[in-house]
């Protein structure tokens, strides 16, 4: 589904060269969900950027769904991100001025459906999400999980191959964030192919593939988790959590 | 101190902005500019046209029409041009304090003694004794000439120095086609804007007349008419028309008191039903009195056009504010962060409105000054469009303060729903 | 493009979307009036006249010496003038006049039939028919058009001192105002006994083109000091040649004259128009200075706008918004502006069109004027937004993931 191959991506400042991607390697199979993880500048965001065909890459093979995307026109990777990606951002991204539906509706637009077959996906993507009755409302007024939600529609309406998640609970409370997760999981489930980039080590245990970024290079989990800090303590905070979440689950109830 | 201190912290703060945003600014500065400046030039011709120009006893000074046409068909009712022998019943009443009797005409005038040949082409202005008072003309030397009848002419400023060099000519003697007139008083320069004794056939922005004459003499000497005429017999030269049914001269009146107007107005009723009764005339009895300003307004003086120029010009402006308006929102949110940022460390609203006002009040000076150099050049350039308003085209002081008001006004206006707006954008910073 | 969801956002900055949209409108409103000023203003500059402007010069001017007042004398020096000046290469015929054509006041006098002195109160026009004092070149001179009768001849004028009317000719529309469509000839006016009558040349711009009444009586010498323009008809392409010679010739002949003006009949008429020219060449300069202000303003307005919704669009291109679709965004959004401020400008206009006609005289705005000035609106205002719509097209899709 997905096939990165020695990707390297420098930012050039005046003075220094970055290099956010080092020969950078990754491959995603169909219905897979993987989750990337690692510490704040390891490259995980360049990463999810360079796979979500908003930012170019500089040496390397990107293969996405079985199209090679190394030099193609920006109107074409426009089009492979309508057809192709769905988006989940950490701050949701919502249009404040357009409704849930206006909101759902808009990348249907541009992909070039008519009214009836947009109107049918939009509620279609409402109604997995279980917001099918607010299509009417401004996302100021949902909560910020339910917006997160109108924003899993958005990426759903457009039928993508593979959904990219960025920190999608990142902006949520435990019990928001949850139901989220559940989202993803379900979809999953049904066959979606999901990369989802984290700092919740909880999250990418749920997953069934997990994969750390580190100084813009692929670290194999298994070998770096035991000299990582944060993966070692992660072991002992996943009940902590757990039990959190579910308290304040009975708190909310 | 305090506040002084912080006044002059704010005009820095303004100087700052203005650096950091110089062309937006200098666009502003540009359209509001162009704006008070095209509104400000049509103004200064719509004052010149529409001032009173004797506001002293303006209120006191009566043109009279009368409707005394022989036959029928009058060309006017009632007409403002009189026949001699009616122009001379008025002024034989003792209820004006003065009058005038005049009529326009044009000579050539010399010095006699020169040996130039050269003459100049001179306006006249030929008129009873009482119009020098009645209209406080302004004598440089000599004094007006004290009967209708004689070889003694006023001249005036221009005139003076185009023949004498500006120098005391009283005295001196003119060749005027051919007559020799003498020099019995020169006026100073005399500016009347409009020229309210003869605002009709368009000449409410003449300058004031070259040479004043006796009327009778003028009229003995066949001086013709260059103003408006009617007749409704034959004529052959002006000579004649002492007795005929010839239109052409103006009159007016002073009235020491304003009261008296209806006393002058049943004189001038009776006076035409007289004739009426005498069978000579089949009119309605139809006299008018209108005094300076009235006169003024019945003639048109302020010119339709430039009128309807200053319509558009005010809606130019309005468009220049809206245009000044919308760029100034967009400085704003671009500075929203230090505004935001100012607030945080403790600046009151009032302070952010102080500086905010510091800033459009030293950019509507900005614009003021930049403002009335255009309103200048848009005068002249009017002018060149439009030559008949030459003489109308002067920046009087108070326009020049009308001007900076303008621009100070439209400044501030302009800046009024940003400025509301940047003070929102802190209220929703601290609500995040 | 959503444009009900446009709608929505352009209400949402109501203010500045406002704001623009009364400017467009103010623009539009100015814009197409001032057009119309200039088009009746040069639509009447280019109306007929029935004279050869181009080829015919007059020459005004005014005797500075007191001897003149001797009129023999001033009868003779005018005679010799008209004789030398007919003399020179390149004028075909010479003549003089009390008054011009194209004018609006002067000589004007009462004109009726001497068995119908009622009808001047049934045509007002009558009452101000122009009075021509000439002599017997005139025809010639203006190349007038006969229709009945004959011109007027040598025999026709009259000495000092005469107290008969003579002979007069008259234009067409007089004749048709006193006798329709009978004929004139003989006819006993109290200006004259009628022996021909002429086609219409402009007399008087400012009345109607059918009121264009006119006598004219071979009397000016009768008449010699009010005899103040002389006309030339000028062979084409001389009139420069003959131009530079008429003052030389004239001093001359006697040197005490003030010639105030030598000009062209087309010259006179432009000096006729030229207040309204004026006019309307200061709406144009208005115009134009109001159209680079508005567009600064759309410049500012899409900026504005674009600055705030950076972040937006960013999305738009991350969620597969291809450039063009941006710029078309952007475009349409603009757009939208500028159909609302053209529907108000029409509305504008009207009302502009009715305000201005109290102080001065105006065409009514057609519709295809309407849709050319709207025109202008679009493409000047697409032309100040293009760079900040190309600006915000290139706006990177990777804004999208980045967190304020």
């Amino acid at each position: 589904m997905l096939n990165m191959n020695n990707i390297s991506r420098i930012y050039q400042s005046d003075t220094i060269q970055t290099h956010a991607l080092r020969d950078f390697s990754l491959n995603v199979k169909a219905g897979e969900f993987v989750a990337v993880t690692g510490p704040s500048g390891s490259g995980k965001s360049t990463f999810l950027n360079v796979a979500g065909l908003l930012d170019n890459f500089d040496r390397g093979q990107y293969e996405l769904d079985g199209v090679s995307v190394q030099g193609l026109k920006d109107d074409e990777l426009s089009r492979l991100r309508n057809e192709k990606i769905g988006f989940i951002f950490q701050n949701y991204n919502l249009i404040p001025d357009y409704s849930i539906f206006d909101n759902v509706d808009m990348p249907l637009r541009y992909r070039g459906f008519n009214a009836s077959e947009r109107k049918r996906r939009v509620e279609q993507a409402l109604e997995k999400v279980g917001l099918a009755s607010r299509f009417k409302y401004l996302p100021s007024q949902l909560s910020g999980g339910q917006q997160q939600r109108v924003a899993i529609a958005r990426a759903l309406a457009g039928e993508p191959k593979i959904l990219l998640a960025d920190e999608p609970t990142g902006n949520l409370d435990s019990l928001m964030a949850r139901q989220v997760m559940e989202i993803l999981h379900d979809l999953n489930k049904e066959g979606a192919t999901i990369i989802m980039v984290t700092h919740d080590p909880d999250q990418a245990r749920e997953v069934n593939r997990n994969v750390q970024v580190i100084d813009g290079q692929l670290a194999d989990f298994k070998i770096y988790a035991p000299l990582d800090r944060t993966s070692e303590n992660s072991g002992k905070t996943v009940s902590a959590a757990v039990s959190a979440s579910i308290a304040e689950e009975m708190e909310n109830a | 101190m305090r506040s002084d201190s912080l006044f002059v912290y704010n005009l820095t703060l303004a100087m700052q902005s203005f650096k950091r945003a110089p062309t937006l600014y200098f666009l502003i500065m540009l359209t509001l500019s162009i704006g008070v400046g095209v509104l400000c030039a049509n103004l200064a011709l719509v004052n010149s046209m529409a001032s009173d120009p004797i506001p002293e006893k303006s209120g006191n000074l009566f043109h009279i029409n009368m409707n005394t046409w022989p036959d029928d068909q009058p060309p006017d009712e009632p007409m403002h041009i009189l026949r001699y022998r009616d122009a001379m019943a008025i002024t034989a009443s003792d209820l004006p304090k003065r009058s005038a009797v005049f009529y326009a005409s044009g000579v050539y005038a010399r010095d006699a003694e020169s040996t130039s040949m050269k003459r100049f082409d001179s306006d006249v202005r030929a008129t009873t004794p009482g119009f020098f008072e009645l209209t406080n003309a302004p004598f440089a030397y000599g004094s007006a000439f004290q009967k209708s009848r004689g070889m003694e002419i006023v001249i005036g400023d221009q005139l003076n120095q185009k023949i004498f060099a500006g120098k005391n000519s009283v005295g001196k003697t003119l060749e005027l086609d051919g007559e020799l007139l003498t020099i019995v008083g020169v006026l100073k320069p005399w500016i009347l804007r409009p020229l309210f004794y003869h605002p009709t056939e368009r000449r409410a922005f003449n300058l004031t007349d070259d040479i004043f004459a006796p009327l009778e003499t003028a009229i003995d000497l066949g001086w013709s008419i260059h103003a408006r005429s009617s007749s409704a017999v034959d004529y052959a030269g002006i000579e004649e028309t002492r007795d005929k049914d010839v239109y052409y001269l103006q009159v007016w009146v002073e009235l020491g008191d304003v009261n008296q107007k209806p006393a002058l107005q049943s004189y001038l009723d009776n006076y035409s039903q007289q004739l009426k009764d005498a069978g000579e005339h089949p009119l309605a009895i139809k006299n008018e009195l209108h005094n300076v300003n009235e006169w003024l307004k019945v003639n048109k003086v302020v010119d339709q056009k430039v009128l309807a120029f200053t319509l558009a010009s005010i809606l130019f402006l309005s468009v220049c504010i809206f245009n000044a308006s919308s760029l100034l929102l967009s400085r704003f949110h671009a500075a929203k962060f230090e505004v935001g940022l100012r607030r945080a460390i403790g600046a009151s609203n009032r302070h952010m409105l102080m500086q905010g006002l510091t800033e459009s009040v030293l950019l509507g000076l900005f614009t003021g000054v930049i403002a009335l150099v255009l309103s200048w050049l848009f005068l002249k350039l009017s002018v060149q469009f439009l030559p008949r308003l030459t003489n109308l085209a002067v920046l009087e002081p108070k326009l020049l303060v009308l001007g900076m008001l303008l621009a100070l006004v439209t400044s501030i206006a302009s800046a009024l729903y940003p400025l509301y707006r940047a003070n929102r954008y802190t209220i929703s910073a601290e609500l995040k | 493009m959503n444009i009900k969801a446009l709608l929505k956002s352009l209400l949402l900055r109501k203010f500045t979307t406002g704001l623009l949209i009364l400017q467009l409108a103010i623009t539009l409103g100015l814009l197409i009036n001032s057009v119309i000023l200039a088009v009746d203003t040069n639509n009447k500059l280019a109306q007929d006249t029935g004279l050869d402007i181009d080829n015919t010069l007059i020459v005004s001017l005014h005797p500075t010496s007191g001897e003149y007042r001797n009129l023999d004398y001033y009868r003779s020096i005018v005679s010799e003038d008209l004789q030398q000046l007919s003399e020179l290469s390149g004028v075909e015929s010479v003549s003089l006049m009390n008054q011009l054509p194209i004018n609006q006041r002067g000589m004007l006098g009462n004109v009726y039939d001497l068995d119908d002195p009622e009808i001047v109160h049934r045509d007002k026009y009558l009452r101000d028919s122009k009075i021509f004092l000439t002599n017997e070149n005139l025809s010639n001179t203006l190349a007038l058009a006969l229709l009945e009768g004959r011109f007027l001849t040598k025999d026709d004028q009259l000495d000092f001192g005469s107290d008969q009317n003579g002979n007069v000719l008259i234009t067409e529309s007089l004749k048709k105002a006193l006798y329709g469509d009978g004929s004139a000839l003989g006819q006993e006016t109290n200006n004259g006994r009628i022996v021909g009558v002429v086609k219409d040349i402009m007399l008087n711009p400012t009345i109607p083109v059918d009121k264009q009444y006119g006598v004219f009586a071979n009397r000016v010498m009768e008449f010699i000091f009010i005899g103040r323009y002389y006309l030339l008809k000028i062979s084409p392409g001389q009139v420069e040649a003959v131009r530079n010679k008429v003052s030389d010739t004239i001093l001359a002949v006697q040197a005490e004259r003030d010639i105030y003006r030598i000009m062209t009949m087309a010259e006179h008429m432009k000096r006729f128009y030229s207040h309204d020219k004026g006019l309307a060449e200061l709406f144009l300069l208005l115009c134009g200075l109001m159209i680079f202000v508005t567009a600064i303003s759309s410049y500012a307005y899409s900026q504005f706008h674009i600055s705030r919704q950076k972040k937006y669009i960013g999305i738009r291109r991350a969620l597969g918004a291809r450039k063009k679709d941006i710029l078309l965004y952007v475009l349409t959004e603009n757009w939208l502006v500028y159909s609302i401020g053209c529907a108000l400008g029409l509305v504008m206009t009207l009302g502009f069109n009715i305000l201005l006609s109290q102080y001065i005289s105006l065409s009514k705005p057609d519709i295809m004027l309407f849709l050319l000035a709207s025109a202008v609106i679009f493409i000047a205002g697409t032309i100040a937004t293009l760079i900040p719509a190309i600006k915000t097209s290139n706006i990177p899709p990777v804004i999208a993931t980045r967190t304020v």
